[in-house]
């Protein structure tokens, strides 16, 4: 189960998590690493061949040089602390430069093929023992550091520790403190407290072993998969080094890159320039051709997407991660764009919770479900270009997790139309048990979302509900809604690996809860669910709990999202690496 | 922008305070002068003439203002906006839109762009659609209207009155209520409005509403006017001291002193009536003032909630779609540019009217 990690924040808003989707079958861990020793092959080989393709297209042969860079309106990275990033992008881009893991995703178009586990520093994708409640991964040798110094077990023994340090790992992947075979007191506090602190190291280091190059993982319950889990979190940190917060803005790097200037704020930038310790054969995985990468910040969101849209001089190695709603009739109806632009479901369900605490009647909670416009939602975020109606938390791309849940075709009594049905929702509200007329909807204040809070008033006016918008700094928001949301709050996630025990046990029992649901029967089938070795079995698991937290409307979700980008014309290859709804950065190039 | 208004009126009227004596020998020729310009307006001549030496100042400055062309202009446009504003329910109901309907059928279901030229401009809709929701353009523009103008004459009454007050005491008690009036308007003027207003509109939003006010936009329309209008007296407050400090010297004032004339009295019957013409003058250029900054704060995120339109949050949402549907940007920005410079051109001829120079031009 997941741990806390509130207070993590959003440039886009909507959530984080590092995600996957597609079906990715594999529970035997022999099935794994066999595959997935020939997926590393095959990302090398298959990109590639991308690469010949696009650099035909480009007219240029020699992809390798050059800059690329990265136009943001962010003003910073959130964190560059291996143990603190959780959003898909960030894990994507710092993965692919400056952050080794024991495993990673195959850098390759397609669901599956985008979400299937490779070996990064570890030589294959890890062999589980005892029933999958112990797992091993053995590292290649000739791993280094930047300054060259080798990377040894140790050092990933030491960053997954760092997951202990309350202070410091919070709001970043937990899984370690969730899995790992150490004690938890009664609130759910570990009886480790981080290398810091020291409290409980001798538990730690029974439960992470080294014995030479292999890394050893004792669990406290069989965990399938695992060697998903330690792509995030899990990466080194140099053992012993002075790694408290401060560790954040300036991390030794045992990627290609290292960084060699990080200043935030409108006007910064992180560059990112070759580093001359890494070693090539230690890495099959990156293929690492530009010589350096630059992400500027503080950069307009209209501003970015002009200047990669006009692709002159170095604008050419640019590119964007996102495109506003006005940009997209401009980007997609015109075909000089086609080769470089990106339209495709990301890891991201958008739903508003629903707080349980403060509207306890089921009836009441449907009822403001059933007289929300969704399709008016829909079609203020992009229309067809933001994505479509969802019927749960589950998104479809995840894979064999997902099954329709009937949500608005019959599964609340009748069905419910796009537009909403406030006939429906006032029958509703009469069975219910004193609900609320009027309700407060907290959500991140920008311009697409006071149009959208504008929505919620208008449809549920139609059904006697009275709502108050409630804008909070955008920055700030998920840290308010924690401490006091109110009725509603907007909210978005993704699934950290291609297995729903990344959704709906942190959506609904523990993590990231926005809704306050705390039900005990549901909760005890959440347990079952997570435990189950047999994947198709848990598969089903978790397509009924997503029915049932669809009935009990703990959210209203509201949408499946796309994702649409822009690349610069020298920018290649271009396609969505589905684990992060990312661009592909490992096999990136710069066409000369 | 407060500042920039208040220098050109506190220089003209620091002179006004020095030329008061004058005023009095300049209306009767101001009188004379008006009548011998403009010869051609043959009742108004007539007029003249015939009450020279009756006419009030008031009667004088009507007269100058019913000449001129600018002031005529612009106060039937302001008249137009203001009754476009008050009326604005009418209006709307009568060409059958709303601030509030979402209308999806006029939007590209890809992407949520308005379907034609002008932002789905239409008989239903004649100055087009809001993209995205397919909200009434024309219909939010006339309510974001009423609420910028309620928020503007709102905190200029406030200021009026707060100036006013200060100013006349400040003037005639001189001493330590003097100082002590003259430091808290030192005081205000230092502090860094803009970044209060922004700084504080969460807290003390929620404390007026504690204290009473209905929750959301009137909590949120209260602060605004209180901050505008708390920030915004000693302007007016200096200007009227500057007046007060001069009257309080003149015979009418000794003669009422000697009378044994209660200062309140002398305050408000005897000093009070001579200060209008300079108060007049600022409450019209302050105005336009308070209409801008309405603007500049709902564009900052501290105006009216969502889903009540505003000036300001109109013109921030059109900066992302500003190259696709220029009219988003150019429509607001059009009307609040007119409003403006009305209230100002309206606001320099109650000027030009009661400047006893203003004749011998």
């Amino acid at each position: 189960m997941l741990k806390y990690r509130k207070g993590a924040a959003f440039a886009i808003g909507i959530a984080s998590g590092a995600l996957v989707l597609a079906a990715c079958g594999g529970s035997s861990s022999g099935g794994d690493s066999s595959s997935s020793s020939s997926g590393g092959d095959s990302s090398s080989s298959s990109s590639g061949g991308d690469s010949s393709s696009s650099s035909s297209s480009s007219g240029g042969d020699d992809q390798a040089g050059g800059t690329l860079t990265i136009l943001t309106s962010a003003e910073q990275l959130l964190s560059l602390d291996p143990q603190v990033i959780y959003t898909g992008e960030d894990l994507a881009f710092l993965g692919a430069t400056i952050m080794r893991s024991l495993t990673a995703y195959q850098v390759a178009p397609g669901d599956t093929e985008g979400t299937t586990l490779v070996p990064d520093m570890a030589t294959d994708t890890g062999s589980a023992s005892n029933g999958g409640q112990t797992w091993s991964f053995t590292l290649r040798d000739g791993i280094t550091w930047e300054d060259g110094s080798p990377v040894t077990c140790a050092d990933v023994a030491y960053g997954t520790s760092r997951q202990f340090d309350t202070g410091l790992a919070e709001g970043g992947p937990v899984y370690a403190v969730s899995y790992l075979d150490i004690p938890v007191d009664e609130e759910g506090n570990s009886a480790y407290a981080g290398p810091a602190d020291g409290t409980g190291q001798d538990l730690f280091d029974k439960a992470v072993t080294c014995d030479g190059n292999t890394i050893t993982f004792n669990l406290n319950q069989p965990v399938p998969d695992f060697n998903y889990a330690v792509t995030l979190g899990f990466s080194a940190v140099p053992a012993g080094m002075a790694t408290g917060e401060e560790y954040a803005n300036k991390p030794m790097s045992n990627g290609p890159y290292k960084i060699s200037e990080y200043s935030k704020g409108a006007g910064g930038k992180l560059v990112l320039v070759r580093n001359e310790a890494w070693n090539k054969d230690s890495d099959p995985y990156r293929l690492a051709l530009p010589d350096s990468w630059v992400i500027d910040f503080g950069i307009e969101e209209t501003v970015g997407e002009q200047r990669v849209m006009q692709s002159s001089g170095d604008d050419a190695y640019a590119m964007v991660q996102g495109l506003t709603t006005a940009a997209l009739p401009v980007v997609f109806e015109d075909p000089q764009y086609e080769s470089r632009r990106i339209d495709a479901f990301d890891p991201y369900t958008i739903y508003a919770a629903v707080n349980a605490e403060k509207i306890p009647d089921e009836k009441c909670r449907q009822a403001i479900g059933v007289a929300l416009d969704r399709d008016a939602l829909l079609l203020n975020a992009g229309g067809t270009y933001a994505g479509t109606l969802a019927d749960g938390v589950v998104k479809p791309n995840i894979g064999i997790d997902y099954a329709p849940t009937g949500l608005w075709d019959g599964l609340l009594g009748q069905p419910v139309p796009g537009t909403g049905d406030p006939e429906f929702a006032k029958k509703l509200l009469a069975e219910g048990n004193n609900c609320p007329t009027e309700i407060t909807v907290d959500y991140g204040q920008t311009e697409d979302n006071d149009k959208a809070v504008a929505i919620w008033v208008e449809s549920l006016a139609r059904a006697g509900i009275t709502v108050k918008p409630n804008p909070i700094e955008r920055g700030q928001y998920y840290g308010v809604v924690f401490k006091d949301g109110n009725e509603i709050m907007f909210g978005g996630w993704g699934p950290d690996w291609p297995n729903a025990s990344t959704v709906i046990p942190p959506l609904f029992v523990q993590g990231w809860n926005l809704s306050k649901v705390d039900d005990k029967e549901f909760n005890k089938q959440v347990q079952a669910a997570s435990v189950e070795l047999d994947r198709e079995t848990q598969a089903a698991m978790w397509q009924e709990l997503d029915k049932i937290a669809a009935q009990k409307m703990w959210t209203v979700p509201t949408r499946f999202g796309r994702d649409q980008r822009l690349a610069g014309t020298g920018v290649g290859p271009i396609f969505s690496w589905a684990a992060y709804g990312s661009y592909p950065y490992p096999i990136m190039y710069a066409a000369q | 922008m407060t500042q920039g208004g208040d220098e050109v009126t506190r220089e003209s009227y620091s002179n006004g305070a020095a030329g008061v004596a004058r005023r009095c020998v300049d209306s009767s020729q101001g009188g004379l002068g008006v009548s011998q310009v403009v010869p051609t307006q043959d009742e108004a001549q007539v007029a003249d003439v015939a009450d020279v030496k009756g006419r009030s100042l008031t009667q004088i400055a009507w007269g100058r203002l019913r000449r001129d062309k600018t002031f005529i202009i612009s106060t039937i446009i302001l008249a137009f906006f203001l009754l476009a504003a008050i009326f604005a329910p009418v209006i709307t109901g009568f060409l059958g839109v709303d601030p509030y309907s979402l209308d999806p059928d006029v939007l590209d279901p890809a992407g949520g762009k308005p379907i034609g030229p002008w932002g789905g401009a239409s008989w239903e809709h004649p100055l087009g659609v809001e993209w995205g929701t397919g909200r009434d353009i024309f219909a939010r523009l006339i309510y974001g209207l009423r609420i910028s103008l309620l928020i503007a004459f709102s905190a200029t009454i406030l200021v009026v009155i707060l100036g006013t007050l200060f100013g006349i005491i400040s003037g005639y008690a001189r001493g330590w209520v003097d100082a002590s009036i003259g430091r808290l308007m030192d005081l205000i003027l230092a502090f860094p409005f803009f970044l209060i207003i922004l700084a504080l509109s969460g807290t003390m939003t929620q404390r007026l509403t504690d204290l009473g006010v209905p929750e959301g936009n009137a909590s949120r329309i209260t602060y605004l006017i209180l901050v505008l209008g708390i920030f915004g007296w000693p302007y007016l407050a200096r200007i009227v001291r500057g007046e007060v400090l001069s009257l309080r010297e003149r015979e009418f004032v000794e003669s009422a002193v000697s009378l044994g004339a209660s200062t309140p009295r002398i305050l408000f019957r005897e000093i009070l009536p001579n200060l209008w013409a300079p108060i007049l003058v600022y409450a019209t250029l302050l105005l336009p003032v308070y209409v801008a900054t309405e603007a500049v704060l709902s564009f900052l995120g501290v105006g009216v909630l969502p889903p009540d339109p505003s000036f300001g949050a109109m013109l921030g949402a059109s900066t992302q779609y500003w190259t696709l549907v220029p009219s988003y940007l150019f429509i607001p920005g059009t009307l609040l540019v007119i409003i403006v410079v009305a209230f100002n051109l309206a606001g320099d001829s109650v000027r030009d009217a009661l400047d006893p120079k203003a004749a011998t031009r």
